[in-house]
């Protein structure tokens, strides 16, 4: 069995249509930053396939540093969702109402 | 090669250093509490940051606004603007924070994280490699979320950095998107070579450059507050800590436009794409919403966040025009380093105002002219130049771009209408803006004056002082505007 590129892109764009479902119909803030994290993904799968089929070079390394940035961001963001959830005992963004105009 | 005295690296040299030594001092001082102590080392290194960016301009070691280099960050003139502008922006921050940090936990943890965001947004300018790019951008990003929920204990300080957080997480998501699709096309991540492999794309390949290049325009459309995406830019910019939301409005946002011009336009003109009508069709929604939106907001730091989304509006405007005329992208370098003066300077205010008086519904401002009246003064030249009143500063760069709107009227049938829209528009921020002014002076007539805040003075003589001075001579910074502002023209090769 083979495999070809066109197949992993197809699943990468598959990924990013996912995610962005994910980031404008779900409210929970975990879910929308798991969405977030899908797309990353997505894009780290392109740049992995691209440096693997085509005469490129560099596209794991690409992978690795969007993979570092992404921990990085996850970390800040749960610690957002922890304080928040500790003050609302809650964490459906629908219900942070504090700021309206 | 990059040369070991060249800006960008000593600014990471010296923000880098002090930015990691200042929490470890402040565990060796066991949190002593004095926060000015910590202030003090932040604003030494932003100063020599800034000295030394200038003293680079003087003995003439900055090239040229070359765009394109063979590394991954160029010493160009135009990252030398961005970074001047960026840091006046951190160094209005850190002493606009001298007050409101007094009573707070951690100030070495908070000035250290003002200084890294202040390293990613110099380096957004600088860099000419897509991952480049991109860490930096994080490293801007990153502190910020922190930053804007920095007061814990608070619900909108949180609910601020939720909303930031995954509004800015998905615009970082996007951006590697839009790399990873233009490096599976190009094979290089170069911002240069990229445009080159663009200008020579197989025409079948079209779609996914154009998507790319739409991905980008979301991605740092996040950050720019442009209308489709600035869902967040409100709530964030009311809720996060007020000198928080200077660096937010007059710092990052700025970088994504060093980001943009950087990559989209250029990207456009490689494409050979038409995008001049989407570009300017973004600019006029972005000010209409922007400022009417200002009109009906009852809080003073709000309707300056609207206010922040009809000024981007004016800024695309250069943006859109750019591949047509050259005053139109320096009309944009220019209120881009106004609009950090002037939106820095009353958000400052702004903050000075919250931790003295604890209000900042506009009902309640009234006679804040006798209360505080050097603050006042500062918010009221400053508004008047975001209005574009002359002859303070705000005015010459709205002339400029919007001269260079008319300027590509010769290319462009439809390009006077953006002059058009952009004039009708800063007469329409003047209604909100004059009923701030109303409310502070010709209301109320008992207030009594209170002390206010030193280093909130000192930032708004220094910002008063900038404004009406390069408002009646302006010839220095437009000289200094055109040295380092990008030749975009149509079929450029890099």
């Amino acid at each position: 069995m083979s495999n070809e590129l066109i197949d992993f892109v197809l699943v990468s764009v598959a990924l990013l249509g996912i995610g962005i479902y994910g980031l404008s119909v779900k409210r929970n803030a975990i879910r929308m930053l798991f969405a977030v994290e899908i797309i990353i993904n997505a894009a780290n799968l392109n740049m992995v396939a691209f440096g693997r089929f085509l005469p490129h070079s560099g596209g794991q390394t690409l992978a690795l540093f969007s993979i570092a940035i992404a921990a990085a961001e996850v970390a800040v963001g749960l610690s957002l969702i922890i304080v928040a959830y500790r003050m609302y005992q809650n964490i459906d963004i629908a219900d942070f109402r504090s700021l309206k105009g | 090669m990059l040369e070991i005295s060249s800006t960008p690296l000593v600014i990471i040299a010296i923000l880098g250093t002090i930015g990691v030594i200042l929490p470890i001092i402040s565990i060796a001082r066991k949190e002593t509490g004095s926060n000015s102590f910590y202030a003090v080392i932040a604003f030494a290194a932003l100063i020599v940051s800034i000295g030394y960016v200038a003293y680079q301009f003087v003995t003439e070691h900055v090239l040229p606004s070359a765009l394109f280099s063979e590394d991954v960050l160029v010493d160009d003139a135009f990252g030398g603007f961005f970074a001047i502008a960026m840091l006046i922006v951190a160094i209005f921050t850190t002493v606009g924070s001298f007050n409101y940090m007094r009573k707070q936990n951690h100030p070495a943890v908070y000035y250290s994280l003002i200084l890294l965001s202040t390293i990613g947004m110099v380096l957004v300018a600088y860099s000419t490699d897509l991952v480049m790019l991109f860490v930096a951008w994080e490293l801007m990003s990153i502190p910020t979320y922190v930053l804007a929920g920095f007061m814990k204990r608070n619900p909108s300080s949180n609910e601020a950095a939720l909303k930031y957080f995954l509004f800015g997480a998905l615009s970082s998501a996007i951006i590697v998107y839009g790399i990873s699709i233009s490096y599976g096309l190009t094979g290089s991540t170069n911002i240069g070579e990229v445009i080159q492999g663009y200008s020579t794309l197989d025409p079948s390949f079209l779609p996914l450059a154009l998507l790319s290049v739409g991905l980008f325009i979301a991605g740092f459309g996040f950050k720019m507050g442009l209308v489709p995406f600035h869902m967040w830019l409100p709530d964030t910019y009311e809720g996060a800590p007020t000198p928080i939301t200077t660096l937010l409005a007059a710092g990052t946002k700025k970088a994504g436009f060093a980001a943009a011009i950087r990559i989209i336009i250029l990207g456009m003109v490689a494409l050979n794409l038409d995008w001049t009508l989407a570009l300017g069709i973004i600019a006029v929604m972005t000010m209409t919403i922007g400022n009417i939106a200002a009109i009906m907001q009852k809080n003073l730091a709000r309707m300056l966040a609207y206010s922040s989304i009809g000024h981007a509006g004016y800024i695309l405007i250069g943006l859109a025009v750019a591949p047509f005329s050259s005053m139109g992208i320096q009309g944009s370098m220019y209120h881009i380093l106004n609009h950090a003066v002037m939106k820095g300077a009353a958000f400052i205010a702004v903050g000075g105002i919250v931790t003295t008086l604890a209000v900042t519904n506009l009902d309640k401002l009234k006679g804040l002219g006798r209360r505080m009246p050097i603050t006042s003064l500062g918010l009221v030249i400053s508004l008047l130049a975001l209005a574009g009143v002359p002859p303070l500063n705000g005015f010459w760069s709205k002339l400029m771009l919007f001269g260079g709107a008319l300027d590509a009227s010769s290319s462009l049938s439809w390009a006077p209408w953006l002059a058009i829209a952009g004039v009708l528009n800063s007469a329409l921020s003047l209604a909100y803006y004059g009923w701030i002014m109303r409310k502070m002076y010709f209301e109320g007539e008992t207030e009594k004056r209170v002390s206010e805040p030193k280093s909130v003075i000192a930032v708004m003589i220094f910002s008063m002082i900038f404004m009406v001075a390069l408002g009646v001579y302006p010839d220095p910074i437009i000289k200094f505007v055109e040295m380092a502002s990008p030749t975009i023209g149509l079929g450029i090769t890099p």
